[in-house]
């Protein structure tokens, strides 16, 4: 499968007005994203995830690296129409409906602006209703809903989405997250940048995670989140041994009324289960035992900080 | 072709502002006295006497075209100066505006070059000094023509010279712009570029009056670049009135205009291709 972007090497510092170097942004990242995945970036403020994003879109200029947007370079705009946009902190002209921006944004696309289209696209972001008010009276969530029709004009092969669910509420953030669903189905690609570590679990199968200008974790979800050689058990509701007896077992209480064991390999893991079978317990439930995303991002930062 | 589209979406923004509404409406508003209050009279095709407002402007008997000489000199003075003064107060947010954080990020991403987008807001901006001024000048046309019988289309083209001026003075807004983002410098800028013009337009009796020094260097170097707006307001006038004009004197106050304008430009595109956001 071919990327949708990938970068090497990339270096961005910010300077001052007399070229003393005041801050690295990006130190030196790697990474590929292939087509049709959805990949979410996290990190703490400051990491450098919206100057990534910048140097991605040709919008910055890195010091040094390269960039590659959908098998050509971010500066050459036939990429860029291939791409769609959400900045953190969209400005809309208040002045103008949705209607009118959706309009100019697919002109500068260079597509036909076809009302139908325009009117499918409120559609599906839940704004039809507000399709004649003026932008200046949208609330938050509004307004990001309309940067999120905005970056979906011409069905494009990669989303870039800074804070896609800023400001939405909860109901809200479902329908985003079904849309961005079906646009996944649809074949394009996502990349989400997202303080909001549960929904980028939930939208996201592939994890990066950036810290002081440098990618100090990425792969997918379940690689980050699972705890090596553990495993999480359940045994059916009144089957389970007395406690000592699966702590004799080397079984360790876990939360919701499951149980943990450590286990180097799978001869290992049998022997345990065998045993606590032996003692009368029905397994009902196995699974490897997971961090949530917030613990592999505490963790990470300590190692980079280390 | 995306140039044209920013200079579209620009007059779509400018059209949603309270200031250009009121220009429009200032304008109708006046073309409108004079269509109703104006007393001009001819006869046999000449002007016995011209009135403005029942003051008498002529005392002798003169051809109806050039009677109205001093009138059309005077409109074209305040399309001119009333313009440029208009313009670089109300066109000074529109470059900052767009290059506000959220909205050129937006922009950027957009299959849209980098000098597409300045083109796009100059062309913007150009399209609406234009249209007020010529909008301004027709109507004058209009009201003395229907007064008078003398119908004469050298008003607007004079106006149209006065959009020239103040593209040669929004090129220094835009330029400034693009490295400090800033209505009021912008503005600012804009009246400087005024103010310089002016003083070109007089450059050889200042310079005259100088001692030598790099006060008067400075002073040749800076005038000898910006157009001297002055003597652009003058063949304005006399375009307007049907004065008598010296064509390679004009072409040459163009092309010095047009050259000054797009060297501001280049500089200012150069600048922004280069710049982060």
């Amino acid at each position: 499968m071919s990327a949708a972007f990938a970068v090497t090497s990339l270096h961005k510092r910010f300077r001052t007005q007399f070229g003393r170097t005041e801050s690295v942004a990006l130190d030196g990242v790697d990474l590929e994203v292939p087509r049709g995945e959805a990949f979410g970036l996290i990190g703490p403020n400051g990491a450098g995830k919206t100057t990534f994003i910048k140097c991605l879109l040709g919008i910055s200029h890195p010091d040094s690296g390269s960039v590659e947007l959908l098998g050509s370079r971010p500066q050459d705009p036939r990429s860029r129409a291939r791409v769609g946009y959400l900045p953190e902190r969209l400005t809309l002209p208040g002045a103008w409906t949705p209607r009118a921006f959706l309009a100019s944004v697919t002109r500068l696309k260079r597509l036909p602006p076809e009302r139908s289209t325009i009117d499918s696209l409120l559609e599906r972001v839940g704004l039809t209703d507000a399709a004649n008010r003026k932008i200046r009276g949208f609330s938050k969530g509004m307004r990001q809903r309309l940067g999120l029709a905005a970056t979906l004009v011409g069905a494009p092969d990669l989303l870039v989405l800074d804070e896609p669910t800023d400001g939405v509420d909860p109901l809200g953030r479902v329908e985003i997250r079904q849309l961005l669903g079906g646009e996944l189905a649809r074949g394009a690609t996502l990349f989400i940048n997202s303080h909001l570590l549960s929904e980028t679990e939930r939208i996201c199968t592939r994890i990066g995670i950036l810290s002081r200008g440098r990618l100090v974790r990425a792969g997918p979800l379940e690689v980050l989140t699972a705890v090596h050689q553990r495993w999480r058990v359940r045994f059916a509701d009144g089957s389970a041994p007395a406690a000592e007896a699966l702590v004799a077992l080397g079984f360790e209480p876990a939360e919701s009324d499951a149980w943990e064991i450590a286990a180097a390999d799978a001869p290992a893991l049998n022997r345990a289960l065998d045993g606590a079978r032996a003692a009368g317990a029905l397994l009902v439930e196995l699974e490897r035992a997971s961090r949530d995303l917030e613990d592999v991002l505490t963790e990470a930062l300590a190692a980079g900080a280390a | 072709m995306t140039s044209f589209a920013v200079a579209l979406d620009l007059l779509r923004e400018a059209a949603a502002r309270r200031w250009f509404l009121a220009l429009g409406l200032a304008l109708t508003g006046l073309l409108m006295l004079l269509l109703t209050s104006l007393r001009l009279e001819v006869v046999d095709g000449a002007l016995a006497a011209s009135r403005l407002f029942g003051q008498p402007l002529y005392h002798s008997i003169q051809a109806a075209d050039v009677a109205l000489r001093p009138v059309f000199l005077v409109a074209s003075q305040i399309v001119f100066w009333g313009g440029l003064a208009f313009g670089v107060l109300s066109c000074a947010d529109f470059a900052p505006a767009l290059l506000s954080p959220g909205r050129i990020e937006h922009l950027l991403s957009l299959p849209v070059r980098r000098w597409e987008l300045l083109a796009g807001t100059f062309l913007g901006v150009l399209a609406l000094a234009l249209a007020g001024a010529v909008y301004a000048s027709t109507g004058l046309v209009l009201v003395l023509g229907a007064k008078t019988g003398v119908w004469t289309g050298w008003p607007v083209v004079s106006a149209a010279l006065a959009a020239v001026a103040f593209g040669s003075v929004y090129a220094g807004m835009l330029a400034v712009t693009v490295w400090v983002r800033s209505a009021a410098l912008s503005a600012a800028t804009g009246a400087a570029l005024v103010v310089l013009g002016l003083l070109a337009t007089h450059r050889t009796t200042l310079l005259d009056l100088m001692g030598q020094g790099v006060g008067r260097a400075l002073f040749a170097s800076v005038t000898g670049v910006v157009p001297p707006l002055g003597k652009l307001a003058d063949a304005a006038g006399a375009l307007a009135s049907s004065a008598p004009l010296a064509p390679g004197g004009l072409l040459r106050l163009l092309a010095g205009t047009v050259a000054f304008a797009g060297a501001l430009l280049a500089v200012a595109m150069w600048r922004f291709d280069r710049r982060d956001f």
